[in-house]
C-alpha cells in the first residue's frame, strides 16, 4: 500500500507539474498534450499501469481496513487522541472523496461525459484545443468548487500519506527525522497550491482564452 | 476530594459488560489513581457488594500490571508514567472520570477492568529470546558494546509489556511492542543470530493474534509509560524488509525451538 501510495504521489507531482504549463499559454499547453498523446503505445501503458496501482492501493487498503478493525471488536466509551493529526484520522473519508474526485474528473476532462465535449476543436497550429477545453471547464463556478473538494481530499491525504509510507518502508533518521515528517504536508501544499492555482487562475480571468 | 467515576463492570469474559457510576469519597490530593480505587473497593466490600477487579503490582511504574484508560486515553492524562504514577491531584475536584479496560480483540476481558495479555508473551516466545550457551558467564567486558547502541538498545528494552499502545491504537496494534523487543535484540552482539527469525516469527505472531497493522498515528508512542519512540517501528519495518531479502537467500525454514507452544 505505501509502495503503490508514493507511485501515486510521483505521478500527482509530474500531473500538477505538467498542467502548470496552462500559464505559458495555449500553444505550449496544447503541444504537450499533444506530446503525451503522440505515442499511444507510452499512453495506454501509463493508463494502465496508474489504473492498476489506484486498484491495487484500494483492495490493499480495504483488506488492512478490515484486519483492522476486527483487532478492536468493542470500542472505547470514550476515546481521546493525544497526538493523530486530523489527516491521519481521516484517511478513509479523504481517499473516498478523492476516490469520486478522480472518476469524476476523468468523466469530465479525460472521456468528457460530463460538460460539452471539446475534443474535436482544434488550435491555430492544428493541435487538440486542450487549453479552450480547460478555460471553458474551469468559467463553471460548480466545477470549481467540485475541483476545490476534490484537492482538499488530495492535500489531506497526501499530508498524512508521504511521512506515513517513508516510515512504513523503514526511512528514519535521527538527522533525517524532521525532514521525512515534514515531507508529507510539504508535498501535499506543493501539489493542491499547484493544482489550485491552475483553477482559479481560469475562473478569477487570470489566464484568458 | 470527590469524583464521580464511571467504572466497566463486566462479570467474566463472555459476560456483557456496561459502565457504572461510584462515588469516589474522601479522596486525598497526594493519593495515586490505585489507591483511590483501593477506597471504593473498601466501601464497596463493606456494603457487601463485588469489589471492582483491576490489575496492579509494583505500584512504582515498573511491571507493566496496571492497565487503565481513564478518561479515553491508556494510563491517563500524564506523559511517560502508568497508571499508579497518576495522582488525585491532577484532576479537578467534583470531575468524572470513566475509567475502561484495554481494547482489544487480543486482549480478551477476565474480569471488570481485568484483560487476558498473554497475547504479548506468545509473541515472546515465538521470537523475542537470544541463545545463551550454558556453563560458566563469560567474563565482563569481552563483548564490546558501544555507549550508543547500548543506549539505543535500552530505550528500547525500557519496555515493560503493558500493552498501552496496544489500548491507544486506533487499530489495535502491537507493532510498537514488537519493535520495542525486536530493535532491543536486533542492535545487540547477542542478538545477532536469531536477528533474521525473530523478526518475522514475532510479526507473524503479532497478526495470529489478531493485533491490527500500524497507520503510523504514533498514538502509542504518546501514552507509552516509558516514552519509547516510533522510531523503533521504522527500525522494524527495516529488519523485516532486511529479513524478507535475508531469508530468501537461506536453505530453508529455520526451526524455533519454542515452536511447540507457538
Amino acid at each position: 500500500m505505501a509502495l503503490a501510495g508514493l507511485g501515486l504521489t510521483i505521478y500527482v507531482i509530474f500531473h500538477m507539474l505538467g498542467n502548470l504549463q496552462v500559464f505559458e499559454g495555449p500553444h505550449a499547453f496544447n503541444s504537450y498534450a499533444a506530446f503525451l498523446r503522440d505515442m499511444p503505445i507510452l499512453l495506454w501503458t501509463a493508463r494502465i499501469g496508474l489504473l492498476s496501482i489506484v486498484v491495487l492501493h484500494i483492495v490493499l487498503a480495504t483488506q488492512v481496513s478490515l484486519h483492522n478493525h476486527r483487532a478492536r471488536p468493542i470500542g472505547y466509551a470514550i476515546h481521546r487522541y493525544r497526538q493523530a493529526s486530523f489527516a491521519s484520522r481521516t484517511m478513509m473519508v479523504s481517499g473516498m472523496v478523492l476516490l469520486l474526485f478522480i472518476v469524476f474528473h476523468l468523466l469530465h476532462l479525460t472521456a468528457e461525459v460530463i460538460g460539452s465535449p471539446t475534443s474535436d476543436r482544434v488550435d491555430a497550429e492544428g493541435y487538440r484545443d486542450v487549453y479552450g477545453k480547460v478555460i471553458l471547464a474551469f468559467q463553471n463556478p460548480l466545477v470549481v468548487a467540485l475541483y476545490l473538494v476534490g484537492q482538499l481530499g488530495l492535500g489531506l491525504h497526501l499530508s498524512h500519506a508521504v511521512s506515513s509510507s517513508l516510515q512504513t518502508l523503514g526511512l528514519e533518521h535521527a538527522a533525517l527525522d524532521r525532514l521525512f515528517k515534514a515531507a508529507g504536508p510539504a508535498i501535499a501544499l506543493l501539489v493542491v497550491l499547484g493544482n489550485v492555482g491552475i483553477i482559479l487562475a481560469v475562473f478569477l480571468g487570470i489566464v484568458r482564452p | 476530594m470527590k469524583f464521580t467515576l464511571k467504572i466497566w463492570r463486566q462479570n467474566g469474559p463472555a459476560e456483557r459488560g456496561r459502565l457504572v457510576t461510584y462515588e469516589a469519597q474522601d479522596v486525598t490530593p497526594g493519593m495515586s489513581f490505585l489507591e483511590m480505587l483501593d477506597g471504593v473497593n473498601q466501601r464497596l466490600i463493606g456494603n457487601g457488594e463485588e469489589p471492582v477487579a483491576f490489575e496492579q503490582d509494583c505500584r512504582e511504574g515498573i511491571c507493566g500490571s496496571c492497565s487503565l484508560v481513564i478518561d479515553g486515553i491508556p494510563h491517563g492524562p500524564d506523559r511517560g508514567i502508568t497508571t499508579c504514577q497518576l495522582y488525585m491531584r491532577r484532576f479537578p475536584d467534583g470531575a468524572t472520570i470513566t475509567i475502561e479496560p484495554w481494547r482489544a480483540k487480543a486482549f480478551p476481558i477476565i474480569k471488570d477492568l481485568v484483560v487476558d495479555r498473554s497475547a504479548l508473551d506468545r509473541i515472546m516466545q515465538a521470537g523475542g529470546y537470544i541463545s545463551v550457551n550454558t556453563g560458566g558467564a563469560v567474563d565482563g567486558n569481552v563483548l564490546l558494546i558501544g555507549k550508543d547502541q547500548a543506549e539505543t538498545a535500552m530505550d528500547a528494552a525500557s519496555c515493560i509489556g503493558c500493552g498501552a499502545c496496544v489500548a491507544a491504537c486506533k487499530n489495535a496494534s502491537a507493532a510498537l511492542f514488537v519493535a520495542a523487543k525486536v530493535s532491543h535484540f536486533a542492535i545487540l552482539p547477542q542478538g545477532k543470530p536469531e536477528r533474521t527469525h525473530r523478526v518475522s516469527a514475532m510479526l507473524e505472531a503479532m497478526d495470529r493474534e489478531g493485533f491490527g497493522s500500524c497507520g503510523n498515528q504514533y498514538e502509542c508512542e504518546a501514552v507509552c509509560p516509558k516514552s519509547i519512540s516510533v522510531r523503533f517501528i521504522a527500525n522494524l519495518n527495516r529488519e523485516y524488509l532486511r529479513a524478507g531479502i535475508v531469508e530468501a537467500g537461506l536453505p530453508g525454514e529455520p526451526e524455533s525451538p519454542h515452536a511447540e507452544s507457538v
